[in-house]
């Protein structure tokens, strides 16, 4: 209908504007739905990374060995003399038929990522690619600690910087510091600071305290690895989303402030009633930035950690660049993808940000 | 304003195309070089050399990461991407079967003449399909190096099975903190989940007469009793013997702290001769080397290490590349290799070089240990020795951090090589 109504001036404008778009689609279409749709046809194939053999469509494959999983009980193991389960002599634990000898092998090795107990049965998970499971694992709770403590301390700082005192302008700028780091280059400095000996920091600190004989292995330790690494992020980024949430606290007009004050209400009555819910919207902006940043944190990881334990994009760099599995590595591409999709969405979701 | 800085930018691109043109002249070719140790040093050495006997040609010298692992993922994105950037590349003695299809024949280039003064496993190790993919640059082999100076002091012997290191270690590292230094550790080695883990882990299999994790038939040979064993003995040592921190070590990493005073052995490359009795080094004259300790096989075991050239199929220059190569790799420059950093040199005549021997007594001493090596299993597993080399790494360093236990990860280990290359299992091959 509305078409038939145009005028031919207006017909010509919108051909001239199609036209002047061409070069901005063309640019899209080269740097971002290219590589794009490359790598999704690339997750169906069995391509070698800088190889030479013949490429083969594989169809879902590379999905079902990274996704793949079983849940399988594992059997008692029965003393063959009294006929009952066998009771660990040591720890006193009845004893369960080895995961290897439980998980499928034919056509994929299942291995084991996890046991559980459940009503006086032991069962275990078993995955074709546990390390990708494991990476999952590993980048989710890392986000969600690194998030979490990230935000804490980002209002802190910020409500610090917020408020007038001698030297702010200095102090805004100093916190920025860390931020302004090279994540590789604070990564390595972090490294040093964890070293297994006397001569990193933290084992000197500890040692002093009398806590430890100065050996503490931050990095190789599978219990420290975790929090090693967290903390290294939360110092990195929490002048980030200082920032940020100093953005937001800047909008809040200082008449709500005064108004609340004449009426007798408390500093803390004054931060939750007026400046938590005005701060909500810059809170969910920087919440949403950071969550889909630390899904696919690698820098920290590669650095760190390299083969030690992954991320979902460190496992994802070396399943090209060391297996040369350029196939599975596009097919890890698309499922971080599809993860990080969904996480925006549940936030947009609910958190209520405006798409306006 | 924005008219001037139109101006100016147009200005940039003329100058940098036409100092492009005029570089024309000069072919300039890249080698991707290593960053242990003094190798850099030596490469930029090399490159000046050969550019002040060469003018028409530009060197330069691209630094690249320490750990093998790194650097074979740095090469692979510039092979992935045919890139002209990098002409001549150092890659390790495992990597020629897997990246053959990258690089020249070098026969083609005037290796023929000279490739029968190296030694000939080597020359073998970089023949894929009849064509000389790499030329020999420079041989390692693991070796202990020990503090004489500790040894004598306590009236020790130089180990001669791992047993007697273990021991050794133990009794020297007590007294030592007694005495005063509580960062004292008795032995140092690589135990970080890379190529390296895969080098130490091969030597304590291999000399206890576990095999060698594939066999040359094509048999998987890992699942057996005396490589359990061999890799319990490691994981035994974390925390007693090596510091815990072990597990996140690599060359650089033992060698800083055996440097620093701060332990009686490590396992380490020949490289590490030279800087140890470099200036800035705590143990300058007070340490030596000895081959590695046997195990239950009765015999010591070195992995065989050692880099080659390759000359990129993708060099724009491939004639100027080779030439620049075969430089590198021939007697005059291996011999100054050797003097500056301690490598061992892959042409045989210069083991008898008086030069090279009063520099460094133990490439003549212990030249059987460089000429028996055990070489990892890269030729029956190409080209999916990378893989096999992870599976391995990464089930002994699972082993190593207490995740798995020895006996469940060789199991798994089995099972995953057999999956990864369709082999059956077998025995293991002796020493």
């Amino acid at each position: 209908m509305a078409k038939q109504k145009m005028s031919k001036l207006a017909k010509s404008e919108e051909k001239l504007a199609l036209k002047l778009l061409i070069p901005t689609f063309i640019i899209l279409l080269v740097i971002a739905l290219y590589p794009l749709g490359q790598v999704f046809y690339t997750s169906f194939t069995n391509r070698t990374f800088a190889g030479t053999g013949t490429t083969e469509f594989v169809g879902l494959a590379n999905y079902q060995r990274l996704l793949k999983m079983t849940i399988k009980e594992l059997p008692p193991v029965i003393d063959e003399q009294t006929g009952q389960q066998k009771i660990d002599e040591e720890t006193g634990q009845p004893v369960f038929e080895h995961p290897i000898r439980v998980l499928p092998r034919r056509p994929n090795l299942y291995r084991p990522v996890y046991n559980f107990k459940l009503a006086g049965h032991k069962y275990v998970i078993g995955a074709i690619t546990p390390d990708f499971i494991r990476a999952v694992i590993n980048t989710i709770i890392f986000t969600v600690f690194s998030v979490l403590l990230e935000t804490i301390l980002g209002l802190g700082v910020a409500l610090v910087v917020n408020s007038e005192f001698k030297g702010r302008g200095v102090m805004r700028a100093v916190m920025l510091v860390p931020w302004a780091v090279i994540t590789v280059v604070s990564a390595k400095m972090w490294e040093w600071m964890f070293q297994p000996t006397r001569a990193g920091l933290f084992n000197m600190l500890l040692n002093k305290a009398g806590l430890g004989s100065g050996n503490f292995s931050f990095l190789t330790n599978p219990t420290l690895q975790m929090p090693a690494i967290i903390a290294v992020d939360v110092w990195k980024t929490t002048p980030f989303m200082a920032l940020l949430l100093l953005a937001g606290l800047q909008l809040i007009p200082n008449e709500l402030y005064e108004a609340a004050e004449v009426d007798g209400a408390s500093k803390i009555r004054q931060f939750l009633t007026i400046t938590l819910p005005l701060l909500k919207p810059s809170v969910a902006v920087a919440l949403i930035f950071r969550t889909l940043d630390s899904l696919r944190v690698f820098d920290v990881f590669q650095v760190m950690l390299a083969q030690k334990r992954y991320s979902m994009a460190s496992f994802n760099y070396f399943q090209l660049i060391s297996a040369r599995e350029m196939g599975m590595a596009s097919a890890i591409g698309v499922i971080i993808f599809i993860l990080i999709f969904i996480f925006a969405i549940i936030y947009m979701k609910s958190l209520g940000v405006d798409t306006e | 304003m924005k008219k001037y800085l139109a101006l100016f930018l147009s200005l940039v691109f003329i100058l940098s195309f036409a100092t492009a043109g005029l570089a024309q002249d000069k072919a300039e070719i890249t080698l991707a070089a290593g960053n242990v140790g003094k190798e850099l040093q030596f490469a930029k050495e090399a490159a000046q050399t050969y550019m002040d006997e060469h003018p028409d040609v530009k060197v330069n010298v691209l630094t690249t990461p320490d750990l093998s692992n790194d650097r074979l993922g740095l090469y692979l994105q510039f092979l992935e991407a045919e890139s002209p950037k990098v002409d001549v590349y150092q890659v390790d003695v495992i990597w020629p079967g897997d990246l053959a299809h990258h690089f020249l024949d070098l026969n083609k280039y005037g290796a023929k003449e000279v490739a029968d003064q190296h030694f000939q496993e080597i020359v073998q190790n970089n023949t894929v399909d009849g064509k000389l993919v790499a030329l020999p640059w420079f041989t390692d082999a693991g070796l202990l190096y020990y503090r004489k100076d500790l040894l004598e002091k306590y009236d020790r012997e130089v180990p001669k099975t791992w047993q007697e290191l273990t021991d050794t270690a133990k009794y020297i590292m007590e007294k030592e903190r007694e005495a005063g230094n509580p960062d004292f550790y008795g032995y140092v080695w690589q135990g970080d989940a890379y190529e390296g883990l895969t080098c130490d882990a091969l030597e304590w299999v291999f000399s206890n007469g576990g095999g060698a994790i594939v066999n040359n038939d094509k048999k998987v040979s890992i699942n057996n009793e005396k490589a359990i064993a061999a890799i319990q003995m490691a994981a035994d040592w974390i925390g007693d013997i090596s510091p815990t921190g072990v597990t996140g070590m690599a060359e650089e990493d033992a060698r800083k702290m055996f440097e620093a005073g701060n332990a009686l052995f490590m396992r380490n490359w020949p490289y590490a001769y030279s800087t140890g009795n470099s200036e800035t080094s705590q143990i300058k004259g007070k340490f030596d080397v000895a081959p590695l300790p046997a195990g239950d096989s009765g015999h010591s075991a070195a992995t065989l290490g050692g880099w080659n050239l390759a000359v990129s199929k993708y060099s724009e220059h491939p004639q100027v590349a080779a030439d620049f190569a075969l430089f590198l790799a021939g007697p005059r420059m291996q011999k100054k290799r050797a003097l500056m950093t301690s490598s061992n040199p892959t042409i045989k005549s210069l083991y008898d070089d008086q030069d090279i021997l009063d520099a460094y007594p133990f490439m003549g001493n212990l030249y059987d240990v460089f000429t028996n090596t055990v070489a990892r299993p890269s030729t029956p597993t190409a080209p999916k020795y990378n893989q096999v080399s992870e599976v391995f790494y990464q089930a002994v360093h699972s082993v190593l951090t207490g995740e798995s236990d020895a006996e469940t990860a060789v199991q798994y280990m089995e099972l995953d090589l057999q999956d990864l290359l369709g082999y059956e299992s077998g025995d293991p091959r002796q020493p």
